[in-house]
């Protein structure tokens, strides 16, 4: 199993890796897009949803959906 | 059931806390064990005598030091004045003489659960990059020394910052080769010889407690990440975790070794490098950690003495939080004067 599918993951955004015991806190957006990197979806499809699921989602939605994936491999997470 | 009397030592439950309190808790939760527990103290301030409820009755020791006529002559007395089936050392200056004479004990009538002598060994600096290689994992690059100028050498091989280890205790950090000298001739000084310099590696200090049979299987384990330590680098917050490469090294370092009685390995974890840092051969203090997550090693070390059933559910939850708290207890005199003048309480 994956780093990212062994994240306890709660509704709240409380991210607890149980391979080092740090623990992080996400926003609704980096939650939802940490919720679909853990069903296996890549980055531009996160992209494309999060523009039909949010009204007014600025163009450069797919370059922050990339920044989150970037930090999650800083902390060793993918 | 019938009654096991054992007793457990290290009941300082100070600000740098013995294991001992916490072995003596997790016997006492273990409800199909019938275990009454002595307390074994080396001062009459020692927090576990005034315990009563974890504690059932105390004794005053003589120091390890004292040799081992003391040392037998104590337990015999406890043994025969008010029985006495099992004991548990739980500290480091206590486990030269427990195993040294561990036969002598047994032969005593009481069990005593600690690594061979041979095991004990191989918690010396000097002895951990053999220990690392058999459990497949890394030593940080460390070097022998036992003179300044071996110690100029390695500093030089390895590059600053260095730690600077004394073979079983003290270690401290240097940043320059004349900081790395002052540790070396203050350690020496204070523990004597070899040293270690070793590379300070990055990564996360993760700690193991477990229980080994002496057969090669391990009678629990459990993994935790240290999130908050006192000043004196004791652990006040944890979280349990399961990191498979520790807990993969940790079961080798079972099997290969036959290890026999508790141990708390210490590692740095730097994604999937595993370093060794320590092995102690004994309970930590943390370790009713493991006890509260449902695997009571004290209880199955016991068993496993007695040739009772094991408990073997070894399965654990990550992230289960320990908080350690202070707390006070008031009582009368009655027991400090029972210690001071009869030594037993």
């Amino acid at each position: 199993m994956d780093r990212l599918q062994k994240l306890a993951v709660n509704s709240e955004g409380f991210v607890f890796d149980p391979t080092t015991g740090d623990s992080f806190t996400a926003n609704s957006t980096g939650l939802f897009i940490l919720n679909r990197l853990r069903e296996g979806k890549s980055a531009d499809e996160i992209a494309e949803e999060l523009k039909k699921d949010f009204e007014n989602a600025p163009e450069e939605v797919s370059k922050d959906v990339s920044d989150f994936v970037t930090h999650l491999h800083t902390y060793n997470l993918m | 059931m019938y009654e096991i009397k054992v007793a457990v030592s290290g009941i300082n439950a100070v600000d740098n806390p013995g294991p001992g309190v916490g072995v003596a808790r997790s016997l006492k939760e273990d409800k199909e064990l019938n275990v009454t527990v002595y307390g074994l103290a080396y001062d009459a301030m020692e927090p576990g005598i005034y315990m009563d409820w974890v504690i059932d009755k105390s004794f005053i020791m003589s120091y390890p030091s004292g040799g081992r006529d003391a040392l037998l002559e104590r337990l015999g007395y406890i043994k025969n004045r008010h029985g006495l089936d099992m004991i548990i050392p739980n500290l480091d200056s206590e486990l030269p003489i427990y195993t040294k004479y561990a036969n002598e004990i047994e032969e005593m009538g009481i069990k005593v659960y600690v690594p061979t002598e041979s095991q004990y060994k191989l918690r010396g600096k000097d002895k951990l990059e053999e220990v690392a290689k058999n459990m497949d994992i890394d030593l940080p690059k460390s070097k022998v020394v036992t003179s300044a100028q071996e110690v100029m050498e390695a500093v030089e091989d390895i590059g600053l910052p260095v730690m600077v280890k004394g073979a079983y205790y003290k270690a401290e950090k240097a940043y320059t080769t004349q900081e790395a000298l002052n540790h070396f001739h203050k350690i020496a000084a204070e523990w004597g010889y070899p040293l270690i310099i070793q590379k300070v590696v990055k990564g996360e200090e993760m700690n193991i407690v477990g229980v080994g049979d002496g057969e090669g299987n391990t009678l629990g384990k459990l993994g935790i990440k240290k999130l908050w330590v006192t000043s004196q680098g004791k652990i006040w917050t944890g979280v349990t975790i399961k990191n498979d490469a520790m807990l993969k090294a940790v079961n080798k370092f079972i099997e290969f070794y036959k290890w026999k009685g508790p141990f708390e390995l210490e590692c740095m974890v730097d994604k999937g490098n595993v370093y060794l840092i320590e092995i102690n051969p004994r309970f930590p203090a943390w370790s009713y950690f493991a006890t509260g997550c449902g695997i009571n090693l004290p209880s199955n070390l016991v068993r496993k003495a007695f040739g009772l059933s094991l408990n073997m559910n070894n399965d654990y939850e990550a992230g289960k939080l320990f908080v350690r708290y202070t707390y006070e207890t008031i009582t009368d005199m009655t027991a400090f004067q029972n210690v001071i003048s009869k030594g037993e309480n």
